[in-house]
């Protein structure tokens, strides 16, 4: 069964259709990526399954059961957690608070929240920051922090919306590292908005490409990277002639 | 009793915070031992309750960033559930005082649900309308002594009455409130580190993250809501018997809600010592500043302008409170 | 009958200078999200500067409202500069309670210097009259006066909003600071006008407001709810909302009339036994309430 299945959905903000018709499904295990160009409707489509709005027509379903109107804290309560592109913080807690918050979720025990907390961090080679304030850390290390604190509710499905924006070639090497281990390590279903190519084409088993809203296409990162649609969708028309005409 | 050990922990404080709490507390102790003037006694009592209320208050405005300015409402339901339970049916303050608790938390839950649809200013504005409804209420009830209010006349009982918190010496009502002030601390000091706490902290600082961790905002607010209205209307039942006069125009007036408000935005608003340090620094100033300024001819409200300076400067300068001020010199030696 | 319509009409006149009131309020909120306590003191402080300088200069009141709005502006650009600038680089909590403090440092200023019992208006040109318009209604003339000017007033700031280029600098800057700072607008500047013109604005209405309700150094803060609720109502930041819903709250406070003539013309008892008229600012906040929780734009409002 399908830990993941959205059935036709379509969101739409007054007469703009963010998402067009989207469907999609996701097996246990898998390691999905989900690219397209800007204003595709990548983000809107993870807040829509994840609960931030409810989609305007379509369903959603997670491990068999009907989930398209349910919110946000209800999805993380069934095992589906998700990391946010842009992080405004208030800047009130520090790291392992920020985690905890997550554990939380399983545990209404203190001690038992912070050892697991202790636990994901050193998962995620963050221990030695545990006491600093989010805000004063670098890019890097922030984006790993919203992994881990994603990470403490114990999810089956965890979206990350690009973790590796605005990370310099090694520590985009760092972060791949970490959502493998996620992955293969920890067994959790991951479905990643990228635009750094080299992570998504690289991690992923399969990629979904949207544009303007719509699926154009999905397969493995090789066959989806020679896609004449997708290449349109990204370069534009000159460069699918070119790229179809390329020998190798 | 992982909540006791909880609240015993201080151990998250570096050391000379703790000594400096274990020492305070001892002054505490002693101070009644010491020679000491009516009015600094009475100043003291004030100390230990408007901490108090600023600790409640704390919850909610502090660590939940929710900014609340009706508190005064509830010290009224405390004080009066108290004042009218012995003036018509005799009955003991460790009854009616939880009984004005239960009151006060139905009321919370009750305007609670709708206020928490709020948010910002709006909201505070909201918990302003609230309180000045309840207070205009009151003013007009027959039944609670409408305007002129209700007074117990303490020579009708046989002091010392440790049941219904009767006492001639005021060094009684001290050490009762010492009790409720150690109390409470320990209980904020769990609060602090406890699901709901971590809970709130992270609404104030993201809601929609907070959601996406599968807290569920609004009832959050509503239950640390009800935290802060049980904490007030507790110190409100103690005020009843302690001032022994109460009035809707001073025990639930606006002043009253930003007095409770500040005490924890001056001392440091989401953090535990916080309203214990606002508390400390505004009480003795503000009772003494009466008391030099206010009586003196002609120099009516001098007194609250210059507490009204205070906020402002504070409010402009320095909005994390003196607390913040400590955090921010300690942050920049670590660095 | 009489009663009823006599309570329509005050409720109407009254709604059209609590119009005023909330106006600077609603300007204030709409260029920089921040909610003035000390709102009604700036009232106060003009409702004294029509009564005094009206008793000084010997002029009637509705002459003094020059002057009220001098002060009223010098009194706002004065609070933006001093203090609310450094107010807004701050949390929520403490704009809120900056403004309460600024609120208590006023009021109590005024008490300094005024005492604390009330001052009313005995003389001028409108004082004490009124006339009959027929069925038996009787409107005081200087809450005609009053609600006329108040209008006037009114239309004044709607077109400096809408027909000047200052206006639209200021609207513009509310709606997109960025935007408007790209545009070579002076937001800063802008900012420290929105708080003159309020200000002004605010103590013109209470130069107005004197002429039938006296002063003393206490009225803020019913003023300020009032103007929070015609704003919530109006919409936080809308010129023509805060213009609608003055006249609706004004209503509000004459529902003691309104329950008066119910009372009296059903002679239902234990009506007249209810003691409405402590009630006068209740409904008031009530009605704040239900507002923010049906409708939290208010009629007109874009901010939320």
């Amino acid at each position: 069964m399908a830990l993941l299945e959205v059935r036709n959905l379509v969101k739409a903000f007054g007469g703009l259709k963010a998402n067009d018709d989207v469907s999609l499904a996701l097996e246990p295990g898998e390691l999905v990526g989900l690219i397209g160009p800007n204003g595709a409707g990548k983000t809107t489509l993870f807040n829509c399954i994840a609960g931030s709005f409810p989609p305007t027509s379509g369903r959603i379903l997670f491990a068999g059961e009907d989930v398209t109107s349910l919110g946000a804290p209800e999805m993380a309560r069934r095992g589906l957690a998700r990391t946010f592109q842009v992080y405004v913080a208030a800047g009130d807690l520090n790291v392992i608070e920020n985690v905890m918050v997550g554990c939380f979720l399983h545990t209404r025990s203190q001690s038992r929240a912070r050892a697991r907390a202790e636990g994901i961090l050193a998962d995620l080679g963050l221990r030695h920051l545990q006491s600093s304030l989010v805000s004063e850390l670098p890019v890097a290390a922030q984006k790993r922090v919203t992994m881990a604190t994603a990470l403490a509710t114990e999810p089956k499905l965890l979206l990350l919306d690009e973790v590796a924006a605005g990370l310099n070639p090694s520590e985009i090497e760092d972060i791949m590292a970490g959502i493998r281990h996620i992955h293969a390590g920890l067994g959790i279903t991951v479905m990643l908005i990228e635009h750094v190519m080299e992570l998504v084409m690289n991690v992923s088993q399969r990629v979904i490409v949207l544009d303007y809203g719509k699926k154009i296409a999905e397969g493995p990162p090789h066959d989806v990277a020679r896609d004449p649609q997708v290449i349109k969708a990204y370069l534009g028309e000159r460069y699918v002639r070119e790229r179809t005409t390329d020998p190798s | 009793m992982e909540a006791l050990k909880s609240a015993l922990d201080f151990s998250d404080f570096p050391r000379i915070d703790r000594v400096t709490a274990l020492a305070a507390a001892a002054l505490l102790f002693a101070f009644p031992l010491f020679p000491h003037s009516a009015f600094a006694m009475a100043t003291m009592i004030q100390f230990l309750m408007f901490s108090l209320y600023g600790m409640g208050w704390n919850t909610i405005g502090g660590y939940g960033g929710q900014v609340d300015l009706g508190k005064a409402q509830y010290v009224g339901i405390g004080a009066y559930t108290t004042m009218v339970c012995l003036l018509r049916w005799d009955i003991p303050f460790w009854v009616s005082m939880p009984l004005g608790a239960c009151f006060s938390v139905a009321w919370s839950f009750l305007i609670g649900y709708p206020l928490f649809k709020l948010k910002g200013h709006y909201f505070a504005i909201a918990t302003i309308a609230t309180s000045l409804v309840l207070k205009d209420l009151f003013e007009v009830w027959k039944f609670v002594g409408a305007a002129r209010g209700l007074g117990i006349l303490p020579f009708k009982y046989q002091t010392p009455d440790f049941l219904r918190l009767i006492f001639k010496e005021d060094v009684y009502y001290y050490y009762v409130l010492l009790g409720f002030f150690i109390v409470g601390l320990l209980y904020m000091n769990c609060f602090r580190k406890s699901r709901l706490g971590f809970q709130l902290r992270s609404i104030k600082d993201n809601e929609e993250v907070a959601r996406s961790l599968g807290i569920n905002v609004h009832w959050a607010k509503i239950k640390t809501y009800a935290i802060a209205t049980a904490f007030v209307s507790v110190v409100g039942s103690f005020h009843a018997v302690y001032i022994k006069n109460i009035e809707p125009e001073d025990t639930m007036s606006l002043d009253i809600s930003i007095l409770i408000a500040l005490m924890a935005m001056l001392g440091g608003a989401g953090s535990l010592w916080g309203p214990i340090i606002g508390a400390g620094v505004l009480i003795p100033l503000k009772s003494y500043l009466k008391e030099w300024l206010g009586a003196a001819a002609g120099l009516v409200g001098i007194d609250l302008i210059i507490y009204g300076l205070i906020i402002m400067i504070i409010s402009a300068f320095e909005p994390r409170g003196l607390w913040g001020i400590v955090e921010k010199i300690r942050r920049r030696r670590r660095v | 009958m009489d009663i009823l319509l006599g309570s329509i009409a005050s409720g109407i006149l009254l709604g059209m200078v609590l119009s005023l009131v909330a106006l600077g309020l609603t300007i204030i909120f709409g260029l920089m999200d921040i909610v003035n306590f000390a709102h009604g003191e700036f009232l106060m402080i003009g409702m004294y500067t029509g009564l005094l300088t009206a008793q000084a200069t010997g002029m009637d009141p509705l002459f003094t409202l020059p002057v009220a709005a001098a002060i009223g502006f010098l009194l706002g650009i004065v609070c933006y500069g001093g203090f609310v600038k450094y107010l807004l680089r701050g949390p929520m909590i403490a704009q809120l309670l900056g403004t309460f403090g600024l609120m208590l440092v006023l009021r109590n200023i005024a008490l300094l210097f005024f005492g604390s019992e009330d001052r009313a208006l005995h003389h001028g040109l409108l004082v004490g009259k009124s006339f009959d318009i027929g069925m038996g209604i009787i409107i005081s003339a200087t809450k005609l006066a009053v609600a006329v000017l108040a209008v006037l007033a009114f239309g004044g700031i709607w077109l400096l909003m809408n027909r000047t280029r200052l206006g639209k600098a200021l609207t513009a800057t509310a709606l997109n600071r960025q935007g408007a700072r790209y545009m070579g607008i002076p937001t800063e500047r802008m900012n420290a006008l929105a708080w003159g013109i309020g200000g002004a604005t605010v103590t013109v209405a209470g130069a107005l407001i004197v002429n039938f309700w006296s002063v003393n150094p206490y009225v803020g803060l019913v003023f300020t709810m009032i103007a929070f609720t015609v704003v919530a109502l109006g919409g936080f930041g809308s010129v023509p909302g805060a213009f609608f819903a003055g006249l609706v709250v004004g209503f509000i406070m004459e529902i003691p009339g309104f329950w008066d003539f119910f009372a009296i013309t059903f002679d239902i008892g234990w009506m007249a036994d209810v003691p409405m008229t402590s009630f006068k600012y209740t409904w008031i906040y009530v009605a704040y309430f239900v507002i923010m929780l049906i409708s939290p734009r208010g009629l007109f409002g874009w901010k939320h």
